[in-house]
C-alpha cells in the first residue's frame, strides 16, 4: 500500500487542482489585472489606468445606491430565510402523518430552475391577473390592485421570492442535525419542567449552533453575490433602478455599458467585501470546536 | 423515536396547521404553473381566475414547439448537463479517492484551496472568464459551458465525495488488498461499488448546477440554436407580447426533469449516509 504512494496520489488529484486553478483561480486574478484597465469588453484594445476605475467607483452614487440595495436585499432574506427556515425544520422533524410528502415538497423551490421561479412568481403576482392581487382583493386586505412589479414594492417582491426559493436549503441542512440530537436530552429538559420555548432554546439551538454557523455563512456569500434572481426580476419591469444589487451593477457596467475594467473593479470590491465579512464573522462567532 | 403526533391536541393541530401552510406555499406556484399550461388563452386572462381548466386545451404546448426552438434547447441542456456531470465525477472521484487514501505533500493545502474557492460567485468570474475565453476564440460554444460548469462544480464536488470516500472504511480495502487483488482490483470492485451512492448524489447535485445555470450561457453563449433552456425560457419572457401560457407550459417542461432527478437523490443520499454509518 505503501509504495508509489505519493506519486498516484498527485498524479490523481492533478487534474482537479489544474482545473481549479486555471478556470477559477486564474480568471479572479485576471479580474483583478484586468480592474486596472480601461477596457472594452468586446474589442481587445486596453489601457493602463492604474486605480482610477475604483476612485471612479467611489464617486459615483450609482455604485453606493447599489451598495444599499445589496446589503438591504442580502440582509433581509438572510434573516428570513433563517427565522422560516429553522421553523420549518422543527415542522418535519416532528413525526405527524404525510411528513415524507411535506418533507420532498418543501425542497421543490431550491431545486427548479431560478428562470421558472422567477416567472412562475412574476405570473402570480401580476398586477393585472395574478393571483395574488386576486386573493387580497377578495379577503379584503386590500381595496385595489398592488402593483408588486412598480418600484413601491418591487424590493419586497425580490426579498419575498428569494426566500421562498432559498429557504429550502437552511431547511434541509438544520434537519440533517436536528436529527441527531438525541432524544434523552428533551426528555431530561421536560422532566426539569422546561417548555416548548425553552426546550428551544436550551437544548435544540446549542445543539444546532454549528450547522447554522455554516449554513449563515454559505447563504450570505450566495445571497450577497446572488446575480440570475435579481436581474430576471428586473427584467421588463421598468423598476429595475430600485433592485440594482451590486452583482447586477457589475453585469451591467461590463455587458450593457461595455466597460470590462469597471465591472471588474466591482467584482474585486465585491470579493474584498466578502473575504473582510468573512474574517469578521470568523471572529466573532467562531468556538474552537467548530470546523 | 418521538411518539406519533395526535390530531386532536393543541399542539398537534398547530403542527398540522403549519406543515399544511408549507405544504401549500412551496407547491402551490407549481399546481398554478400547471394548471395555466393547460387553459385555452381566453381563460388564463379570466378574472376571477379559475383553479382547474375549465376547458383543458394542449395549444400552449404545440404553439411551444412550433413557434419556438424550444427542443433545441432542451437538446443543448441535455447535452452540456451530462457531459459535465460525467466530466465532474470523473476527475472529482479520482481527486477524492487521492485526498482520503494517499498522504503527500500539499494535501491539507488543497483542501483549504477548495473551500477558499466557495467565496468566488459566478458573478466575479463570468466578466475575467468572458475576456479570457473570447481570446483563445471559444466564445459561443458549448465547451465553453463545459468548462465553466466542470470548474464551478469540482470544489463542492471534492468536498461531497471526500466525505463519502472517508466514510468506507481502510479495512475493506486492505482486505482485498491482502486476497490477491491490485491496487485498481480494489478500487474497483470495492470501493467504487461502496461509493456509487455517493458519486450519484453529488452527480446528481452538479446536474441541477448546470441544468439550471442562467449567467454562463447568457453570457458565453450567442447564437440561439447553442442556447440552453433557462436562457431560451428568459428570452421567451422577454418577447414583445407575453404568451403566458406558452411560458407556463415551457416552465412546466423544464422542472418536470429537475424533479424526477430530485425524487432520485433522495433515495441515494439515504442510501449514501447509509454507507457512512457503517463503522470500520
Amino acid at each position: 500500500m505503501k509504495y508509489n504512494s505519493q506519486k498516484a496520489g498527485i498524479l490523481l488529484i492533478a487534474p482537479s487542482v489544474l482545473l481549479i486553478c486555471s478556470l477559477l483561480v486564474y480568471p479572479i486574478v485576471y479580474g483583478i489585472w484586468l480592474s486596472l484597465f480601461k477596457k472594452h469588453s468586446f474589442f481587445p484594445d486596453q489601457r493602463f489606468v492604474g486605480l482610477a476605475n475604483y476612485g471612479y467607483l467611489m464617486k459615483n452614487s450609482d455604485f453606493w445606491m447599489s451598495v444599499w440595495y445589496g446589503t438591504v436585499y442580502s440582509v433581509s432574506t438572510i434573516f428570513c430565510q433563517i427565522v422560516i427556515g429553522i421553523i420549518a425544520a422543527l415542522i418535519v422533524n416532528e413525526a405527524f402523518k404525510g411528513r415524507n410528502f411535506v418533507r420532498g415538497v418543501i425542497l421543490f423551490p431550491y431545486v427548479i430552475p431560478t428562470v421558472v421561479a422567477i416567472i412562475l412568481w412574476k405570473w402570480l403576482l401580476n398586477n393585472q391577473f395574478g393571483l395574488v392581487n386576486y386573493l387580497l382583493l377578495t379577503v379584503g386586505i386590500i381595496d385595489e390592485p398592488i402593483s408588486w412589479m412598480g418600484k413601491d414594492h418591487i424590493m419586497t417582491s425580490l426579498v419575498l421570492i428569494s426566500v421562498w426559493e432559498f429557504f429550502p436549503f437552511v431547511v434541509l441542512s438544520v434537519l440533517a442535525r436536528m436529527q441527531t440530537i438525541p432524544p434523552v436530552l428533551y426528555k431530561a429538559a421536560k422532566v426539569d419542567g422546561a417548555g416548548a420555548f425553552r426546550r428551544f432554546i436550551h437544548v435544540t439551538l446549542p445543539q444546532i449552533r454549528n450547522v447554522l454557523f455554516v449554513v449563515i455563512l454559505l447563504r450570505s456569500i450566495w445571497m450577497f453575490t446572488k446575480f440570475d434572481t435579481v436581474w430576471l426580476l428586473t427584467q421588463g419591469g421598468g423598476a429595475e433602478k430600485y433592485i440594482r444589487t451590486l452583482p447586477v451593477y457589475a453585469y451591467m457596467r461590463t455587458f450593457m455599458y461595455y466597460q470590462a475594467g469597471k465591472g471588474s473593479a466591482l467584482a474585486v470590491i465585491m470579493f474584498i467585501i466578502l473575504v473582510a465579512a468573512t474574517a469578521i464573522y470568523f471572529k466573532m462567532f467562531r468556538r474552537e470546536e467548530e470546523i | 423515536m418521538t411518539p406519533k403526533i395526535n390530531f386532536f391536541s393543541m399542539r398537534g393541530q398547530f403542527i398540522y396547521g403549519c406543515a399544511a401552510i408549507l405544504a401549500i406555499a412551496t407547491a402551490f406556484p407549481f399546481f398554478w404553473m400547471v394548471s395555466t399550461s393547460f387553459k385555452p388563452l381566453q381563460e388564463i386572462f379570466v378574472f376571477p381566475p379559475n383553479f382547474l381548466p375549465a376547458e383543458f386545451t394542449l395549444d400552449n404546448f404545440a404553439r411551444l414547439f412550433e413557434q419556438t426552438r424550444f427542443l433545441t434547447y432542451f437538446k443543448n441542456s441535455v447535452f452540456v448537463s451530462f457531459t459535465t456531470v460525467v466530466l465532474t465525477m470523473t476527475i472529482g472521484s479520482a481527486g477524492a479517492y487521492s485526498l482520503t487514501r494517499f498522504k503527500f505533500y500539499g494535501r491539507e493545502k488543497i483542501a483549504s484551496l477548495i473551500l477558499f474557492t466557495y467565496m468566488f460567485a459566478p458573478i466575479m468570474i463570468v466578466i475575467p472568464f468572458y475576456v479570457l475565453i473570447k481570446k483563445i476564440g471559444l466564445a459561443n460554444t458549448h465547451t465553453a459551458l463545459i468548462m465553466a460548469y466542470t470548474a464551478f462544480c469540482l470544489p463542492f464536488s471534492l468536498w461531497l465525495l471526500r466525505a463519502f470516500f472517508q466514510s468506507i472504511p481502510l479495512a475493506l480495502e486492505k482486505a482485498a488488498l491482502i486476497d490477491g487483488a491490485s491496487r485498481l482490483e480494489a478500487v474497483i470492485y470495492v470501493i467504487l461499488p461502496l461509493a456509487l451512492p455517493g458519486i450519484i448524489a453529488t452527480g446528481i447535485f452538479t446536474f441541477i448546477l448546470a441544468w439550471n445555470d442562467y449567467i454562463f450561457v447568457r453570457i458565453l453563449i450567442t447564437s440561439d440554436e447553442l442556447k440552453t433552456l433557462s436562457v431560451g425560457i428568459a428570452d421567451l419572457y422577454n418577447a414583445t407580447v407575453i404568451d403566458w401560457g406558452m411560458i407556463m407550459s415551457g416552465s412546466m417542461l423544464i422542472t418536470v426533469p429537475v424533479l424526477v432527478f430530485f425524487v432520485f437523490i433522495q433515495r441515494y443520499l439515504i442510501a449514501g449516509w447509509g454507507a457512512g454509518a457503517m463503522k470500520g
